[in-house]
């Protein structure tokens, strides 16, 4: 090959390698973009975990100073909005499901050696068990947008079902 | 005042409508990670299916099993999550050793396979019931973190019947 060749053959190369990436993304569409802002704001709130997204709202339950608790994030404002009436520093959350209104949340928590599943009105800044009939064990919880009807993970005699509840 | 407003809303009888999800055709396999769409008028949950976790779609109540055009070899599927009219489920699939977030388009039949960073692992997620935002629960680098994506550019809106889509001709601006 003659050096001009070989300048040609480099040439085309470097064109192909550059040409890649467009074509590539091309292929592939467009991509979800995050969303810098508010992930710097829950990346400095602590580790996170169990996130439940519904319109304009974020449930999650976050770890501080060693203990984990529900939050209630507004993504409009970018910022968390306080739930009283719904933590107790002797319960560990393990599920939190929101609606599209922010006004409901559902939880699973263990609290004093038991799993249990409740609801959170935020209006209200009330708590109500929700019973499971027949008993079981709840574990995951996911709430409708209109905040009328959840489903919940049960363990029921070595078996898991999913309940669905409407709520009044 | 909040007891207050609680007994004013009737909370001493409130009465809770519950049913099961109902048999899910193979017998008494275990059903769990519930996902309701927006509307409720579609149930996704993951079901032990030949040995291998597999997310199962249901109108509700009828229980009639709705079909998925691309997880099949996808397996083991966690985390199931529906837009409003359940047109979009998003969930966590296997690819060979690289668990993947993926959205399944059941209006137009299309995967979106959603990239993340080399070293995060997703563990669960939640979609937006408009589908224009998913939240995605990660572990890596030491450290469990949730974070937010704008789909925007990615899907189209999934918006409960006769809500206007905002750009849309005629639509709210």
């Amino acid at each position: 090959m003659t050096a001009a060749g070989g300048r040609r053959m480099r040439t085309a190369a470097v064109a192909i390698v550059a040409a890649l990436p467009p074509l590539l993304a091309g292929c592939m569409g467009p991509l979800p973009q995050p969303l810098v802002g508010l992930n710097q704001r829950l990346e400095a709130a602590g580790p996170a975990r169990a996130p439940s997204l519904s319109g304009d709202w974020l449930a999650l339950i976050v770890s501080q100073g060693g203990r984990d608790r529900v939050q209630l994030v507004d993504l409009r404002r970018q910022q968390p909005v306080p739930l009283p009436g719904l933590e107790r520093p002797d319960a560990q959350p393990l599920s939190v499901a929101v609606d599209g209104r922010g006004e409901r949340l559902a939880l699973v928590r263990q609290l004093e050696g038991r799993t249990e599943l409740v609801l959170y009105r935020r209006n209200l800044m009330a708590l109500q068990p929700v019973p499971l009939q027949p008993p079981g064990v709840p574990r995951r919880v996911s709430l409708r947008a209109d905040g009328r009807e959840l489903a919940v993970e049960v363990s029921r005699q070595g078996q898991w079902q999913v309940d669905l509840i409407a709520l009044p | 005042m909040a007891l207050l407003a609680l007994l004013l809303s009737g909370c001493g009888s409130w009465s809770w409508g519950r049913r099961s999800a109902g048999p899910v055709g193979w017998g008494s396999a275990d059903r769990q990670d519930p996902a309701l769409s927006g509307n409720g008028r579609v149930l996704a949950s993951v079901v032990r299916r030949d040995g291998r976790d597999t997310v199962l779609l249901q109108e509700q109540p009828s229980g009639t099993v709705l079909p998925l055009r691309h997880l099949g070899r996808l397996q083991p599927h966690r985390s199931p999550s529906l837009s409003w009219n359940g047109r979009y489920l998003a969930l966590l699939v296997q690819e060979g050793p690289q668990r993947r977030v993926v959205i399944e388009d059941r209006a137009t039949g299309r995967l979106h396979r959603l990239p993340l960073p080399g070293s995060l692992v997703p563990e669960s997620l939640s979609l937006a019931a408009d589908g224009r935002r998913l939240a995605i629960a990660t572990e890596g680098d030491g450290r469990s973190r949730v974070q937010l994506y704008d789909l925007t550019a990615l899907l189209e809106p999934d918006l409960p019947a006769g809500l206007p889509v905002r750009g849309a001709p005629g639509g709210a601006p």
